[in-house]
C-alpha cells in the first residue's frame, strides 16, 4: 500500500472519528450544533502541547486531550443545554469561535494564529484505525442498547422522555460530554499526523463539514455517518485540485439532502439484516421473532 | 470625555448597522419560527450588487443603492422558494431548515468567493467619511452620523410599514399565528415572500455600510453572528427587542475597542451571548413560546 | 395511611386566566376514580401540574404523603407517577416494543461500562428488559406488532401501546388522559375491560379523565367533576349524574321565558 493510500485512510479514520462524536449529538440526541470543531481545537492542542513541551507518550496525551474536551463540553454544556433548538444552535457557534479566538490570542500557550509547530508523528495508519475500531465499538454498542433507546426518546419527544422518568437536560449533557470526547481525540490524532495544528483549522468550515458529514448519511444512522464521511473524505481528496470548490460543494450537498431527503442516505436504518431485508426482502412477516 | 461619546457614537452607529440586520432575522423568525442562518448573505449580495453597480456600472449611490436593496430582496424570495418552502411543505422538523439555511448560506458565500475571488474590496468613496465635529465636544466621522440616520430612517419605515398598512397588519398577525392568518384569508405564500423581501432589504443596507467600514469580501456575512447575538440578547422574535439588542452590543464592542483592548471585542460580544442565554434565555422581550402538552 | 393523592387548594392562572381555581380533592389508595368536565375545564391542567410540567400558582399536592408541588418533571415520575397524554406522545422512530422498552429500562439497568462493551450482564438484563415488555405488550394486546414503527400503528392501538408503556414504569399512581379519545363505542368497552383488568391485576391506582360519560360512570366508583377550573361536583356515578351543577354544566341551563 502506497504510502499516499495509507495517509488518505489515517485522515478518514481521524474524520470517521469526529463523526461519530456528532453523530451521537445531533443524530441520535438531536441537538444541532455547529461548534464541535472546537473540541477537535482542544484536543490536538492538549496532545500538542503535552508531547512537545512536556514529552508526554502519545497515548495518554491523546488520551488527555479528549479528556479535557469532556471537561469543558461539561462545565459549558450544563447551562447552554437548557435551551432547546435554535438557541443552542446559535449558542454552539458562539462558543466554538470564542474557543478558537481564545487559542489564538492566548500565544504564550498555543503560540497564537501562526500554529504549533514540531510535533511527533505517532498517528500512524495502524494508530488511527486502531483508535477508530476501539471508539466505533464502543459506540454501536452503547447506542444499541438502553442508552440509545434513551437519546433517541430525549430526540422524539423531550417531554415524554421527562415523563418516563428521564432528566432530559442530563441526558444531552452526556451525549454532548462523549461527543466532545471523540473530537477531542480526534484532534488529538490529526495533530500527530500533521506535526503541525493551527487555530483556523478548527474554524466554521471543519465544524460545517463534520454536521454535513452525519445529516449526509442519515440522522440516526452510525453507519450512515461512517459512509457519509467515507464519501465525503474520498471526494475531496479526488477534487483536491477544485479544493476552492469544497465549501460550495459542502452548502449544496447539505441543502440538496434536506430538500431531496431529510433523512440522509441512510435514514434510520444501520447496516445489517434489517436493512438487507427492507432492500432486497418481500415484507417482514408480521409474527416475527428476534 | 470626548473619547467616551466618541465610542458612544461609534458605538450607536455599529449597532444601528447591526439592528437593521436583526431585525429582518427577527422578522423571519417571528413568522416561521426558524432561525434564518442563511441571513447573512443577502448582506453579502447588497454589499457586491452594490459595489459592481458604482465601479462597473458607474451608478450614482442613490441607483446603485438601490438596485442592491431589489438584488438581496430578490435573491432572499429565490432562497426561501428554492430551499425553505419545498422543506416547509414536508414536514415541520424545524432542524432540518436549520440545516438547509446553513447549507445556503455557504453556496451563496463560495459562489462569490469562487466567482469575484476571496480579496478585500474597498467600495468607491461615495458616502462621506471626514470628521465631523460635534458641538464642540466630540469628533466623529460622517460616516457613522449618516450610517445612525439611514438606520432610523430605514426602521422608522419599517414600523409605519408594520403598523399603518395591510400587509403589515397580516404580518403581525401572522407573528401571532401563521396557520390562522392564512385561514383568515392572508396568502400565506406571498406573505412570506414579502416578508423574505423586506429582510433581504434591510440586510442589503446594513451590508453596504458594512463593506464602507470594514471593505466588502464574501465572508462579510459572517459578522451576521453577531446580529444573531443581538437578537438572542433583545429576544427572538422581538423586533424592539432586535434593536435594542443591537445598540447593546455595538455599544459593548466600542467601548471595549476603545477603552480595553480591540482583540477582546469578540469575545466580549460572546460572553454578552453567554450572560444572556445563562440568565435570560428568552432575552429582554423575547415570547416564551408554550406547547399544549 | 397516606392518600395516594393529595391536592390541596391548588390554583393556577395562566396570565389572566384562572385555570384552576382553589381545587381541592384527595384520591385513597387503590381507587379507580374519574375526573370529568366539559372541555377546556382544567382537567388536562391537574395532570400537568401533579406531573410537574407546570408549577401551581398556589395550594400544594402530595403523592403518598410526600410533597411534590413544583418539584421537577422527572422526579414527580420517579417517585411512582405514570401518565398517557390525550395528544399521544409515542416515540415516532421507535417500534412498539421499543417504545415500552424505553420505560421499562427504568428499573432495569446495567452500567455505562457494561453498555459500552456488551459485557457483563448487559446481555441477561436486556432480555429481561425485552421479556417483560412484551409480556406488557401481550397484555395489551399488541405483541403481534412489537416491530412494527410505533406511529403506523392505527390510533387505538396506539392508545394502549401508550398505556403499556405506562405500565412499564411500574408506577403506584397511574394518570389517563382521556384514553378514550377518538374511539368508537365498542372500543371504549375494549377499554372499559382493559383498564378494570389492569386496576385489578396491578392493584394501581388510577385517576382517569374523560370527556365520554359511557366509561367513567360505568367503571369508576369516585368521581370528581370540574368546571371553569373549579371543583362542582364529587361522588358516586349516582350521585354525580343527579347534580344539577354537572347537568349545567354538560347540557346548559334552561332559558327562562
Amino acid at each position: 500500500m502506497s504510502a499516499y493510500t495509507e495517509g488518505i485512510i489515517t485522515l478518514l479514520m481521524i474524520n470517521a472519528i469526529a463523526a461519530m462524536g456528532v453523530c451521537l449529538l445531533t443524530g441520535f440526541t438531536g441537538v444541532f450544533t455547529l461548534g464541535h470543531a472546537a473540541y477537535m481545537a482542544l484536543g490536538g492542542y492538549a496532545t500538542a502541547i503535552l508531547t512537545v513541551k512536556y514529552h508526554l507518550h502519545w497515548l495518554p496525551a491523546v488520551v488527555a486531550g479528549g479528556i479535557l474536551a469532556i471537561v469543558v463540553a461539561y462545565v459549558i454544556g450544563i447551562p447552554t443545554l437548557k435551551l432547546m433548538g435554535d438557541y443552542y444552535a446559535i449558542a454552539s457557534i458562539g462558543l466554538g469561535e470564542a474557543i478558537r479566538l481564545i487559542l489564538e490570542n492566548w500565544q504564550s500557550v498555543t503560540r497564537g494564529a501562526r500554529g504549533y509547530p514540531g510535533i511527533p508523528t505517532f498517528t500512524t495508519m495502524p494508530v488511527a484505525v486502531g483508535f477508530f475500531l476501539v471508539l466505533a465499538f464502543l459506540l454501536f454498542c452503547l447506542l444499541h442498547g438502553s442508552y440509545g433507546r434513551m437519546f433517541k426518546a430525549c430526540r422524539d419527544d423531550h417531554i415524554a422522555a421527562a415523563l418516563l422518568g428521564y432528566d432530559t437536560a442530563r441526558v444531552r449533557v452526556l451525549s454532548l460530554v462523549l461527543s466532545a470526547f471523540y473530537c477531542g481525540v480526534s484532534g488529538g490524532l490529526l495533530a500527530g499526523f500533521l506535526s503541525f495544528i493551527q487555530p483556523v483549522m478548527f474554524d466554521m468550515l471543519k465544524s460545517t463539514e463534520l454536521t454535513a458529514v452525519v445529516v449526509f448519511g442519515g440522522l440516526g444512522s452510525l453507519s450512515g455517518c461512517l459512509l457519509g464521511t467515507t464519501i465525503i473524505t474520498l471526494v475531496t481528496e479526488l477534487f483536491r485540485p477544485i479544493s476552492q470548490y469544497r465549501m460550495l460543494i459542502y452548502g449544496a450537498v447539505l441543502v440538496i439532502i434536506m430538500v431531496l431527503r431529510p433523512e440522509g442516505i441512510m435514514g434510520q436504518y444501520e447496516f445489517g439484516p434489517k436493512l438487507f431485508r427492507k432492500l432486497f426482502g418481500r415484507k417482514a412477516p408480521a409474527q416475527e421473532r428476534r | 470625555m470626548g473619547t467616551l461619546l466618541q465610542q458612544i457614537i461609534n458605538g450607536l452607529s455599529l449597532g444601528s448597522v447591526y439592528a437593521l440586520i436583526a431585525v429582518g432575522y427577527s422578522l423571519v423568525y417571528s413568522i416561521l419560527l426558524f432561525s434564518n442562518f442563511a441571513h447573512g448573505s443577502f448582506l453579502v449580495i447588497g454589499g457586491y450588487s452594490c459595489y459592481f453597480a458604482l465601479k462597473t456600472l458607474g451608478m450614482n449611490i442613490w441607483l446603485a443603492g438601490g438596485l442592491s436593496l431589489i438584488a438581496a430582496g430578490v435573491s432572499a424570495i429565490l432562497t426561501e422558494r428554492l430551499a425553505y418552502k419545498p422543506i416547509r411543505e414536508r414536514t415541520n422538523v424545524t432542524l432540518y431548515l436549520l440545516i438547509a439555511s446553513m447549507g445556503m448560506s455557504i453556496v451563496i458565500e463560495n459562489i462569490f468567493v469562487v466567482t469575484v475571488g476571496g480579496r478585500f474590496r474597498a467600495l468607491p468613496p461615495v458616502i462621506p467619511t471626514d470628521p465631523v465635529n460635534l458641538f464642540g465636544l466630540a469628533t466623529t466621522s460622517a460616516f457613522d452620523l449618516i450610517s445612525l440616520v439611514v438606520a432610523v430612517i430605514c426602521l422608522g419605515g419599517l414600523q409605519l410599514f408594520l403598523t399603518r398598512t395591510k400587509w403589515g397588519l397580516a404580518i403581525r398577525a401572522a407573528a401571532y399565528n401563521l396557520r390562522i392568518a392564512g385561514l383568515m384569508g392572508v396568502n400565506v405564500s406571498r406573505l412570506i415572500s414579502l416578508v423574505f423581501f423586506v429582510a433581504g432589504v434591510l440586510a442589503a443596507v446594513g451590508g453596504i455600510f458594512l463593506s464602507v467600514r470594514y471593505t466588502l469580501y464574501p465572508q462579510l456575512g459572517g459578522i451576521t453572528i453577531k446580529a444573531f447575538v443581538a437578537a438572542v440578547i433583545g429576544g427572538l422574535g422581538s423586533l424592539p427587542g432586535a434593536v435594542v439588542g443591537s445598540l447593546i452590543l455595538g455599544l459593548a464592542e466600542m467601548l471595549t475597542a476603545g477603552f480595553i483592548s480591540s482583540q477582546l471585542r469578540d469575545l466580549v460580544v460572546f460572553s454578552l451571548l453567554v450572560i444572556t442565554l445563562l440568565f435570560r434565555p428568552t432575552g429582554l422581550f423575547g415570547k416564551s413560546v408554550g406547547e399544549k402538552i | 395511611m397516606a392518600f395516594a393523592l393529595e391536592l390541596g387548594g391548588v390554583n393556577k392562572f395562566f396570565g389572566g386566566v384562572h385555570a384552576v381555581n382553589d381545587m381541592s380533592f384527595i384520591l385513597q389508595e387503590g381507587e379507580l376514580a374519574g375526573l370529568i368536565g366539559p372541555n377546556g375545564a382544567g382537567k388536562t391542567t391537574i395532570f400537568n401540574l401533579v406531573t410537574g410540567v407546570y408549577d401551581v400558582s398556589s395550594g400544594h399536592i402530595t403523592l403518598f404523603g410526600e410533597d411534590i408541588t413544583n418539584h421537577k418533571t422527572y422526579e414527580v415520575v420517579r417517585k411512582g407517577i405514570a401518565r398517557t397524554f390525550q395528544n399521544l406522545r409515542l416515540f415516532a422512530s421507535a417500534t412498539v416494543l421499543e417504545n415500552v422498552m424505553t420505560a421499562c429500562q427504568q428499573h432495569h439497568r446495567y452500567s455505562f461500562l457494561e453498555a459500552c462493551t456488551h459485557l457483563g450482564r448487559w446481555r441477561s438484563v436486556e432480555r429481561e428488559i425485552r421479556d417483560r415488555s412484551m409480556t406488557l405488550l401481550e397484555r395489551v394486546g399488541l405483541a403481534d406488532r412489537a416491530d412494527q414503527i410505533a406511529t403506523t400503528l392505527p390510533y387505538g392501538h396506539q392508545r394502549r401501546l401508550e398505556i403499556a408503556r405506562a405500565l412499564a414504569l411500574e408506577p403506584r399512581l397511574l394518570l389517563l388522559d382521556e384514553p378514550a379519545a377518538g374511539m368508537n363505542p365498542e372500543e371504549v368497552q375494549d377499554l372499559n375491560r382493559l383498564i378494570q383488568k389492569i386496576h385489578a391485576d396491578f392493584g394501581l391506582t388510577i385517576l382517569v379523565i374523560e370527556h365520554h360519560m359511557e366509561l367513567v360512570m360505568e367503571i369508576c366508583p369516585h368521581i370528581v367533576c370540574m368546571n371553569f377550573g373549579a371543583l362542582i361536583a364529587e361522588g358516586d356515578p349516582e350521585h354525580i349524574q343527579g347534580h344539577p351543577e354537572v347537568l349545567k354544566a354538560y347540557l346548559g341551563e334552561e332559558v327562562e321565558e
